[in-house]
């Protein structure tokens, strides 16, 4: 059968107008997450939601240029951050391809995953901008603890990091596994399709 | 010249089973209006995009036939060098934008743009349309800001001064307030008025009964019947397809008034108000 | 309520006439510096030199909310450093019966003034760039203008959703509606208002990736483009100084 490959590179016009949506969804979660006054930054359901429908490259993409398009309106040291947001693009778009992300456990263990992916990518950034703090009150109170421990910097900075990361991205890949259950067929036809025209008769 | 050319066009959607045309053949000839009818899932937007080139470069999926629009081949062209010859409206007007640009102005130049027009020609064809459709008012607002009516008509003006020859609309104003569809019925009709052929689907069958030349009786990715609008609103087994005739066709064809030199019931206002006041006239 | 998504303050001055390019030069030789000539004293000049063209930009006052956050952020770096850096020896002062060692609090004094020379180099290109304009030069110096367009409807249609997203909010805070209490109930108040939006958004993909199909968007025309800026000799001048600047510090590196 005729279907989209993983890694493809073909960027059709469906998967260029989804990045935008991506970002924006991004944006939601964030504000979202902010007015209900949740402990979570939930600004990665887009990206996620890229990556399931339209595979790790698009994913990736989406959240490269989220953090682009955050860097220029909000915090310019967003940007460098744009190498998380790639890594969580790609893992679950490898995660998701061939439908591996269909039911609610599933998603949690694929949250897991991405939970210890964005950690190991965040933890060098962490340090050389901020000394290993992430800004999260929780975390940093814990980096705080163990520092004052004699803990390495490094392993502080990484469970500063995926103390808030677990939470965060299990309840990502939830809500994103939730969004694409209740998304047309049409839709998800339109992404999986391949990329040639075949001849009837 | 004959403008549209369909010959047993056959395709299916990726990854599905059924065909969503099933081998359509028909001819337009240039400046007619076609009104399209037949009920949900008939196959008129996959008919619809099939002219313009979205099926099958865009969706791909398995195609067979042959469809010529101004000579042109569409298997043979992509979408954008069949853009030069025939346009698409399709039902939302805020999924039309191209949430790019940030005036009326200047979203209708992103097809010229990507065309390579030139800049004085591309000036030019803004001011023809943006008169055309009466949005010289707001040539400067985001168009996010309009109203669906001045939207859609946005939305038919980028695809107009792109110079198509044919313009197909696919609902253009099931999604828009009844003032707003006036408004866009105006603009088609004046579209009409310039030449352009149109290929217009439509659940008001009043509004095709007043405009289309011919109309395209679809069902099940078939085309049922293709033929002047008294003739296919004659026909009894219509309601099976989902359409009801017009109400002036039903009130006059329970009265038995029937245009005298074709034997035909008249289909809109006009004609049956006329065809009545000679029908009391005759009585008297 | 439609609006781009942008930080762009109109001002008539000689900074925002630069050509964004040069811009996004400036910002790349101002982070590049500090790492060539690790020494304290060449961030804080290029600071002061990013502050100065602030000022002639007359946009100062706006630079503090965009970097409100990382200043927040460093100064619980300096406290922290301050206090538990892992090569604290020297003491340097005691606040109440809390000591800071003169260690940390110079490693804290390094981080700050790397990310606040990258903030207000940053806030020179934001803050004095129209995005248009900036996308369109980026896309006349090759960008592919698919790409070009992703960017340009990320920043309209980010603002879209938002603005929807905020007026159900507000209804939903109007009607007194929990943003308050459990959060389990917090959560379930908000789901089926919010989801719409996101899902519409997406399902909004298909028609509006079949607009721009039949508007030329894959055309192998060259693009034209109605906006078109005229090259100012400055442009040039601007350019040359940018990279004898960056020149003349790879050479002190190699002589020092
Ligand atoms: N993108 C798509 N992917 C897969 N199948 C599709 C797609 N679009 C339409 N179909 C199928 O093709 C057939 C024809 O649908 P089409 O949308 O052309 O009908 P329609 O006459 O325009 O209906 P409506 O009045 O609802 O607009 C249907 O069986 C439909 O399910
Ligand atoms: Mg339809």
């Amino acid at each position: 059968m005729n279907k989209r490959r993983l890694w493809s590179f073909s960027f059709t016009t469906a998967t260029l107008v989804l990045i935008p949506a991506a970002i924006g969804i991004n944006y939601i979660g964030k504000l979202f997450a902010g007015v209900l006054k949740l402990p979570l930054w939930l600004d990665s359901i887009g990206t996620a939601l890229a990556s399931m429908l339209s595979g790790p490259v698009v994913g990736a993409i989406s959240g490269a240029i989220n953090n682009i398009i955050y860097g220029l309106t909000m915090d310019p040291i967003s940007f460098v951050y744009a190498l998380t947001s790639i890594a969580i693009g790609i893992t679950v778009g490898i995660i998701a391809y061939n439908g591996r992300i269909n039911t609610l456990w599933k998603s949690i263990i694929a949250g897991v995953v991405v939970a210890i992916v964005a950690a190991i990518v965040s933890t060098p950034l962490n340090v050389i901008f901020w000394g290993g703090q992430t800004g999260n009150v929780w975390g940093d109170a814990l980096y705080a603890y163990l520092i004052a421990h004699a803990v390495p910097v490094w392993i502080a900075s990484f469970l500063d990091e995926i103390v808030v990361d677990f939470p965060d991205k299990i309840a990502t890949m939830i809500i994103a596994f939730l969004i694409f259950k209740g998304l047309p067929r049409k839709l998800i036809l339109l992404y999986q399709s391949g990329e040639t025209i075949e001849k009837l008769d | 010249m004959k403008k549209i050319i369909v010959e047993n066009l056959k395709y299916r959607y990726p990854l599905s089973e059924n065909l969503a045309l099933k081998g359509i053949s028909f001819e337009v000839e240039g400046g007619e209006f076609i009104g399209i009818i037949g009920r949900n899932l008939a196959g008129k937007s996959t008919l619809c995009q099939a002219l313009v080139g979205l099926v099958p470069h865009f969706y791909k999926g398995a195609y067979s036939g042959n469809v010529e629009i101004s000579g042109m081949n569409v298997l043979e062209n992509n979408i954008s060098e069949l853009s030069k010859k025939i346009g698409i409206v399709f039902q939302n007007p805020f999924t039309q934008i191209t949430a790019a640009k940030l005036t009326v102005y200047e979203e209708i130049a992103f097809g010229l743009e990507n065309m390579g027009i030139e800049i004085k020609e591309t000036i030019r064809r803004i001011e023809y349309v943006l008169h055309l459709l009466d949005l010289e008012k707001y040539k400067d607002r985001n168009p996010f800001e309009l109203s669906g009516g001045q939207m859609q008509r946005l939305a038919i003006a980028s695809i107009i001064a792109m110079k198509p020859e044919i313009i197909v609309l696919d609902e253009p104003t099931s999604q828009l307030d009844p003032q707003g569809s006036e408004e866009v019925f105006k603009a088609i009709q004046s579209l009409s008025r310039e030449g352009i052929t149109i290929m217009m689907v439509e659940q008001k069958i009043e509004k095709i009964a007043q405009y289309a030349d011919r109309v395209m009786l679809m069902s099940d990715g078939e085309v049922v019947d293709f033929d002047v609008p008294q003739k296919i609103f004659l026909r009894d087994d219509l309601l099976n397809y989902g359409v009801q005739a017009p109400v002036f066709t039903r009130v006059c064809r329970s009265l038995n008034i029937k245009n005298k030199n074709t034997g035909l019931y008249p289909v809109t206002l006009d004609e049956a108000y006329e065809l009545m006041v000679r029908h009391e006239q005759n009585r008297s | 309520m439609a609006k781009t998504l942008s930080l762009y303050v109109e001002r008539n001055t000689f900074i925002h006439r630069v050509d964004s390019i040069n811009k996004i030069l400036y910002v790349l030789v101002s982070v590049a510096i500090p790492l060539i000539l690790p020494y304290k004293f060449v961030a804080v000049l290029l600071i002061l030199i990013s502050i100065s063209f602030l000022l002639l930009a007359k946009v100062m006052r706006r630079v503090i909310p965009l970097i409100e956050f990382s200043v927040i952020i460093l100064l619980s770096i300096v406290i922290i450093q301050g206090l538990f850096h892992a090569g604290n020896k020297t003491v340097a002062f005691h606040i109440a019966r809390i000591t800071f060692y003169k260690e940390g609090l110079s490693y804290a004094f390094t981080l700050s003034m790397r990310v606040i020379n990258i903030l207000l180099a940053f806030a020179i290109l934001v803050l004095t760039t129209k995005p248009s304009e900036l996308i369109e030069a980026l896309v006349k110096k090759g960008l592919s203008p698919r790409f070009g367009y992703v960017l340009s409807s990320a920043l309209q249609i980010i603002p879209q959703m938002m603005s929807a997203v905020g007026s159900i909010m507000d209804a939903q805070r109007s009607r007194g509606l929990e943003t308050e209490g459990n959060l389990a109930v917090r959560i379930r108040a908000f789901f089926p208002l919010i989801g719409p939006v996101v899902m519409g958004s997406l399902i909004e993909t298909r028609e509006r990736a079949m607009a721009l199909e039949v508007r030329a968007f894959n055309s192998r025309e060259k693009k034209t483009f109605l906006n078109e800026r005229q090259n100012l000799r400055s442009d040039n001048v601007i350019r040359l100084i940018l990279f004898s600047i960056l020149s003349l510090s790879i050479v002190l590196r190699v002589l020092l």
